[in-house]
């Protein structure tokens, strides 16, 4: 760098030399922020352009709510109805299964473990949300399955009379319930580390008072912690189910994807989703069908858009810190 | 003589706490509540040979429970029963947690240290039937395939999620808000999605066959999220006044960039493309939709089939075979100390940094 030695000279400002490596430099920074709008368009756009045979075809009502998928019948059925109340099923159960987790992790890192003990428990946490959805699922098929058969077999001896919990066939293996314990395992670590952080951001004083005016653990978490957090925790748990209702290949193993549409029997050998079923079709699928597969993945890329959209929109309102 | 005044906060005495303190009594029956339940628990074992999982819902938890109860109201009376629960609930999901998380790795680590061998890291898989015996043929072709397809993708998502965090934490532009949104809802874009839309786009439009660049393109929606929030965050980190000290000297925007606020955030943005790898390495249905798989050693991108570990994994599973599945294992031993490198090189660059911000 050169230094002018005659600092008596008047500097003049210097943004006009700038101004242009400045605005190159503020452009690339423009375009590449642009990129996830573009990458999400050019997704939407192919999508519905891949898709419209299948719609023009099924018919969007039927192709939503419909029960068939037979690629050998004429003309062909390409109908999504049980697949979508799957996803939506397994990942109701995920979640459900996932918030007590969630949350206890959470507080205990917070508010309960000492210190040196809430960094180790974060760090496996985090290690938790590294693991690849395909060893979970290697692991849910072959070692958790027959130990979650096994809950699922006391749950209906004990609860069968709730129709929920209902079995005639008493094949527990690749069940809803299992498939929805797996997907949980997936989304604990991201409503916890979500929940942790504004757990994290609270204010101390507040809490701090409420002790001191004679609350305990209980009192405090129920009627200072929890109202405080409720909006970040929400979006958290929004988050969860977007990722949920997008896990494939974890649930293709341990569950039995069936278009026999099963409601809410959550223990018996059928069930569905969206995103397992695409990858599960897609290797002998002819060309109608991978024109109804797309469409199944634009319906599934809608649905998580949406949900995930309304979640950051929560998060970023709870997490003003983040501004 | 100039007066120092000592800035730093003082620690709050422990005697401004009283509701931290706790009395001898109370530590007392809490150490008794933690030990007697799964003391007898224990015993109920070792004597009527209960299943384990039964005795600890049966037994234990209730014990437990009961016993937590009785300490909470010998503290704060009838109110204590739920605190008694709210403690035992929380250690108790929590450690629920950590067994899921300790059978994930055990069964991975056990079950793959008995397939993988140097044979089985090195060679690739040409001429391997789903059945063949573990001494031949391996994941050779599969790791160089999975380094060569995230590594492609690397080089892009990079530099773009660089940008990115630059105009979300450099400039004053009106569309931040959006941005981010979209940063965050692409975070959850179902990774079969993310396949399709490049199958959409490149392959059933004929304009490539399943080839290694369509993975590398399928792996870009779904890394470039984390490593623009990542970045974002530790370039956030970067005090404020170093860059504007460098702007107020004359410098402009993009040289204070690149020669205060990129070394500042070094570690930071480090720490991104770790996790962002991390993140993509073990996908699986992408790859499936857009390279497919391969048995033999394909170190072209642009053209051919090609192997990697996810999709390997993918295969071995659905042959269903003793020895497939023992592959299996092996690959996903793999695909996991991958990982952990990258998690722990990770971990190691973002506290570099902490310690360096001391």
């Amino acid at each position: 760098m050169t230094v002018n030695a005659d600092s008596t000279q008047r500097r003049k400002l210097a943004t006009k030399p700038f101004a242009k490596a400045d605005r190159i430099f503020f452009g690339v920074a423009r375009a590449a922020a642009y990129s996830s709008f573009v990458i999400i368009a050019l997704i939407l756009i192919f999508l519905i352009g891949r898709a419209i045979p299948a719609f023009q075809t099924q018919g969007i009502i039927d192709f939503a709510f419909g029960s068939t998928w037979d690629a050998s019948a004429s003309p062909q059925k390409f109908q999504l109805g049980p697949m979508l109340w799957g996803s939506v099923l397994i990942s109701l159960i995920g979640v459900v299964i996932a918030i007590p987790l969630s949350i206890s992790i959470a507080y205990f890192i917070e508010f309960m473990a000492p210190k040196v003990l809430a960094k180790a428990v974060t760090t496996i946490v985090d290690l938790l949300a590294a693991i690849p959805s395909i060893v979970l699922g290697l692991w849910g098929a072959f070692v958790f399955s027959p130990i979650a058969a096994g809950w699922a077999k006391m749950l209906n001896q004990s609860f069968g009379w709730i129709p929920i919990f209902d079995n005639p066939e008493q094949n527990f293996l690749r069940s809803p319930f299992i498939a929805g314990i797996v997907v949980a395992v997936m989304i604990v670590p991201i409503i916890a580390s979500i929940t942790r952080e504004i757990f994290s951001k609270m204010d101390r004083d507040i809490i701090n008072a409420a002790l001191a005016l004679g609350g305990n653990r209980e009192s405090t978490l129920r009627k200072v912690i929890l109202p405080t957090a409720s909006g970040g925790i929400v979006g958290g748990i929004l988050l969860g189910l977007g990722r949920a209702l997008g896990e494939t290949v974890a649930v293709l193993y341990v569950l039995n994807i069936s278009f026999d549409i099963n409601w809410g029997q959550v223990l018996q050998a059928r069930g569905g989703s969206v995103a397992s079923m695409i990858i599960s079709k897609f290797g002998e699928a002819n060309p109608s069908e991978i024109s109804a597969l797309m469409a199944a993945g634009l319906v599934l890329f809608m649905f998580t858009l949406v949900i995930n959209s309304i979640a950051s929109y929560i998060v970023a309102k709870a997490q003003p810190w983040r501004k | 003589m100039e007066k120092v005044i000592d800035l730093t906060p003082v620690a709050r005495p422990k005697a401004s706490q009283p509701w931290a303190r706790k009395s001898p009594k109370f530590i007392a029956s809490a150490a008794f509540a933690s030990i007697i339940p799964a003391a007898i628990t224990l015993a109920f074992i070792a004597t009527a040979g209960l299943d384990f999982m039964a005795a600890l819902i049966a037994i234990f938890l209730p014990l437990q429970v009961i016993a937590a109860a009785l300490v909470g109201v010998s503290v704060y009376g009838r109110r204590g029963i739920l605190e008694g629960l709210l403690v035992v609930a929380t250690i108790f999901f929590s450690s629920f947690v950590f067994v899921l998380l300790g059978s994930v790795i055990w069964s991975v680590v056990s079950n793959g240290a008995a397939a993988i061998s140097p044979s089985f890291i090195f060679q690739n898989n040409y001429y391997i039937q789903p059945k063949t015996s573990l001494e031949y043929g391996g994941v050779g072709h599969a790791i160089l395939g999975s380094l060569l397809i995230v590594g492609a993708s690397t080089l892009v998502t990079v530099p773009l999620g660089l940008a990115t965090a630059v105009y979300l934490t450099e400039t004053q532009g009106k569309s931040k808000g959006i941005i981010r949104t979209l940063l965050q809802a692409m975070a959850g874009l179902p990774s079969v999605v993310s396949g399709l839309f490049i199958y959409a786009m490149f392959i059933a439009s004929g304009i490539t066959t399943y080839a290694g660049w369509t993975g590398s393109l399928a792996l870009i929606p779904l890394m470039l999220p984390t490593v623009a929030r990542v970045t974002e965050e530790s370039l956030r980190l970067v005090p404020a006044e170093l860059r504007n000290g460098a702007l107020a000297l004359g410098a402009p925007a993009w040289r204070a960039f690149v020669q205060v606020t990129l070394p500042a955030a070094k570690s930071g943005i480090v720490t991104a493309v770790l996790l962002g790898v991390a993140r993509v390495i073990g996908e699986t249905a992408p790859l499936v939709l857009t390279t497919f798989a391969a048995d033999r050693t394909n170190l072209n991108l642009f053209s051919g089939q090609m192997g990697s570990l996810p999709t390997y994994l993918f295969n071995y599973i659905a042959f269903g075979f003793d020895e497939s599945i023992k592959r299996s294992w092996g690959a996903a031993l793999v695909i996991l100390i991958i990982v952990a490198i990258l998690f722990i090189s990770a971990r190691v660059a973002s506290g570099t940094r902490t310690k360096a911000r001391k």
